[in-house]
């Protein structure tokens, strides 16, 4: 520019007026703002760039990507054979925005209808089986709490063809969301012991809660962009976290047998008018448990629907009573198998018998002195006759006995809240539990507890595990967390064939013999009958009834355990016998159990 | 670089073939030689390469859009398609709803007994060694398990029985009526039980 301005001058032309003080004032202003704009530009630059970079890269992902949850699917519970007991299905919410509900145009037959907001109400209403008017009401709801009101439900948990029917009515005010849900396809089989979930999906109870490690998921996000359009923009898929599924829990449960046993047991207990029942049958030479059955019965798609709160769980489980006579036949295993009784000795049987100690005991029923040997006391079930058997063993040994076979500890099948009954130490036994223990009173057992004890006599004297569950099935289809299957000797195998040679002898001989007959098969078994606590330390008026034997007694494989609580028509072992006698036969029918061949033993009851 | 290079080829060529060289180079002392600029206008015009370059260049714009216009196609179908795979996923997993809700043990006990058939838990055998009756043959009544159903399934509520349900949907119209006996073959004696 000087140069340019040198060479004007020497050229003798007029001065320039670009050379004036103003004009230079003019060049420096306008080079000066030229800078200001640059600067201004840049900082701004450096400000987008690099001071709020992350933030708005947020914002801008956020304008045209979308989160979505992927969901972990829960695991199933199913039982032995495979069959889902409880399963895991996709429902749908329908939803709308009642700020948006106006009237919209729809192309019927190639013409456009104006369908108002009433109309569109009915349309919905006839889709998810409400009336019109009770949707019209949730919009005025939702815009009375807030007029601006955006989100409502109109229906939850609805399956899919409601969801289509909605889908078709294509009213742009209408929208819907996935909702995992729960479903027992086989409804209240086996539902007190599978639980439920509540309705956000948190177990509550059984199986679904005991085995929750097992079977929880973990759900998955998913952000991927989109066009205007809505149309997934090529991969821009992101997946933040794989969805994880949950395991499934294999069951020892063979459904088919437990819908017969809930069956059978129910009719029996409203015809007996009990307040509720339990039936166990478990498998003699493994301790899986085959069918636990729960009277009042638990549909837990439908839990609502029992009004009782005490219903809901599993009372096999959870409800330990004084097992009664059932309990005798451990007594008579304990004395057989310490020795100090054989299947020949006698006792002399009283009334009522006060033995040197101070306790008290006298039999259900008055009779005169008798000359009875062990087979004769079961058949009986003279109390004073088995105190006479159980004083020749100690407390101590005793209660050694009854730890072995189980008592007073909860069992194995790890069942949220299983109780494990109350066995006191012997050292702690007053006069009267020393003997009232020797035939079931003074200590509490589950149904599932005196199972085990009938278990360990059939299997030669082994006691095995009780199990519920096979294990959890992981998707590689591993079994993982499966249960110890190591029994444990209780008894000689002697004293246990002995003590159910004495039961068989019961099955034969009992007063009952005649309601529990199951032709072709010989059959062990021992009635209860036991006075039910009232909840404030004494005893109520009512009894728990039960019968628990195995068959066939020569090779035993089956043990079946029936208790009715409180039957009000008849509370006698007549109530459970033929309970017993049906699940039993079913039992042996179901598994194809040879029939037994020899003929049962033939003990003297008297001497 | 390469005009560089072409341009002392060139006058390699030019220097010690074509013509007597203008002033002698000192090769000794410097290892360089005078050489005559090549002439510009030798070989395909400029303008050939300037065409190349932007015909090569709208190529490229023209093959991306192509493969951005088929990437966004393939985008809608793949669109298009998982959205009638979910539906049909969601079909699938309702149809085999059903089929479990039909295979739970009070539908089959409630189609049974609607289709006339009675439980029976009397087992009897026949021992074949023997020729042993064991058990007590009796009719079957009906047992106990036989009754209304006494466990509750939600899920079975309104869902009609197949005794119930309309000739037309178990007979389909497809289905073979037999209207009369059929005919049995002349010469082949017909079993007569008394």
């Amino acid at each position: 520019m000087r140069v340019r301005n040198n060479s004007a001058r020497k050229a003798g032309v007029r001065p320039n007026p670009t050379n004036s003080p103003s004009n230079r004032r003019r060049t420096f202003f306008t080079v000066a703002m030229l800078f200001a704009v640059i600067g201004l530009f840049l900082v701004r630059l450096v400000d987008i760039q690099v001071v709020q970079a992350d933030s708005l890269t947020a914002d801008s992902v956020g304008n045209r990507s979308v989160g979505q949850v992927v969901y972990g699917s829960r695991g199933e519970i199913v039982d032995t054979n495979g069959v889902v007991l409880a399963g895991t299905v996709m429902r749908y919410n329908i939803t709308m925005s009642p700020v948006n509900a106006t009237p919209f145009k729809r192309t019927v037959d190639g013409k456009k209808v104006e369908i108002s907001v009433a109309e569109a109400a009915a349309e919905i209403g006839a889709a998810t089986g409400q009336t019109g008017d009770a949707i019209l009401l949730t919009i005025s709801n939702a815009l009375e709490a807030n007029s601006k009101a955006n989100f409502a439900y109109i229906a939850q948990k609805v399956d899919v063809d409601v969801l289509r029917a909605v889908q078709d009515l294509q009213i742009p005010w209408t929208y819907s969301e996935n909702s995992p849900s729960r479903v027992y396809p086989n409804g209240a089989v086996a539902g007190n012991m599978l639980g439920y979930l509540s309705g956000e999906g948190v177990p509550q109870a059984g199986l679904e809660s005991g085995e929750d490690a097992c079977l929880a998921s973990t759900n998955g996000s998913e952000t991927y962009e989109k066009g205007a359009d809505g149309v997934r923009i090529p991969g821009s898929s992101v997946t933040s976290t794989e969805a994880v599924d949950g395991g499934d829990v294999v069951t020892t449960i063979d459904s088919d047998l437990n819908w017969f046993v809930q069956q059978t047991l129910a009719a029996r207990a409203q015809e007996t008018g009990a307040a509720w029942a339990t039936a166990v049958v478990q498998d003699a030479k493994t301790g899986k448990l085959l069918a636990v059955a729960d009277y009042p019965s638990v549909d837990p798609n439908n839990v609502g629907g029992t009004k009782n709160p005490e219903d809901r769980g599993s009372r096999a489980f959870t409800e330990s009573f004084e097992p009664g006579s059932t309990f005798k036949a451990l007594t008579a295993a304990s004395v057989l198998d310490a020795g100090v009784a054989t299947l020949d000795s006698g006792v002399v049987a009283p009334y009522r018998y006060l033995p040197s100690n101070g306790a008290n005991i006298n039999d259900s029923h008055s009779h005169p002195d008798q000359n009875m040997t062990m087979t004769g006391v079961l058949i009986d079930s003279s109390n004073t006759g088995m105190s006479k058997f159980g004083e020749m063993l100690t407390d101590q040994q005793r209660y050694g006995y009854m730890k072995a076979f189980g008592v007073g500890t909860a069992t194995e099948t790890g069942f949220p809240r299983e109780d494990g009954g109350i066995l006191h130490p012997a050292d702690e036994w007053d006069n009267q539990t020393s003997y009232a223990t020797m035939f079931g009173q003074g200590l509490t057992t589950t149904a599932l507890q005196v199972s085990s004890i009938y278990q360990t006599i059939a299997n030669d004297g082994v006691r095995m595990p009780v199990q519920l569950v096979e294990g959890c099935r992981q998707a590689d289809g591993t079994l993982t967390n499966v249960p110890d299957a190591t029994g444990s000797r209780v008894l000689s195998e002697s004293a246990a064939k002995d003590t159910s040679d004495v039961l068989e002898m019961v099955y034969q001989k009992s007063w009952v013999s005649s309601k529990w007959n199951i032709p072709g098969y010989r059959v062990a078994a021992k009635t209860g009958t036991a006075q039910m606590p009232d909840g404030n330390g004494g005893y109520s008026d009512g009894y728990l009834v039960s019968v628990s034997g195995f068959a066939p007694a020569d090779d035993a494989q089956y043990v079946v355990s029936v208790s009715i609580a409180d039957p009000v028509k008849l509370n006698t072992s007549a109530a459970p016998a033929p309970v017993f006698q049906e699940i039993m036969s079913q039992v042996l029918k179901k598994y194809r159990a040879v029939p037994s061949g020899a003929t049962a033993p033939d003990l003297p009851s008297t001497w | 670089m390469s005009d560089n290079l072409a341009r002392v080829s060139v006058s390699i060529g030019q220097g010690s073939i074509g013509r007597e060289p203008f002033e002698t180079p000192a090769p000794d002392r410097h290892g360089f030689r005078l050489v005559a600029p090549a002439p510009s206008r030798r070989g395909r015009p400029r303008i050939f390469y300037a065409l190349t370059a932007v015909a090569g260049m709208a190529a490229i714009i023209v093959a991306q859009l192509l493969l951005s216009v088929g990437i966004s196609q393939g985008a809608y179908e793949i669109s298009s398609l998982q959205s009638s795979r979910a539906e049909l996923g969601r079909t699938a997993a309702s149809v085999s709803e059903d089929l479990v809700r039909v295979s739970s043990p009070q539908s089959l006990a409630a189609n049974a007994e609607g289709l006339g058939m009675v439980s029976n838990s009397n087992p009897v055998y026949l021992r074949l060694s023997d020729g042993a009756v064991l058990g007590a043959p009796a009719s079957a009544s009906g047992s106990q398990a036989g009754a209304a159903s006494l466990v509750p399934n939600a899920l079975l509520t309104g869902s009609t029985l197949l005794s119930q349900l309309p000739d037309d949907v178990v007979a389909p119209s497809g289905a073979v009526t037999i209207t009369s006996a059929p005919v049995v073959p002349a010469g082949l004696a017909a079993p007569t039980t008394r």
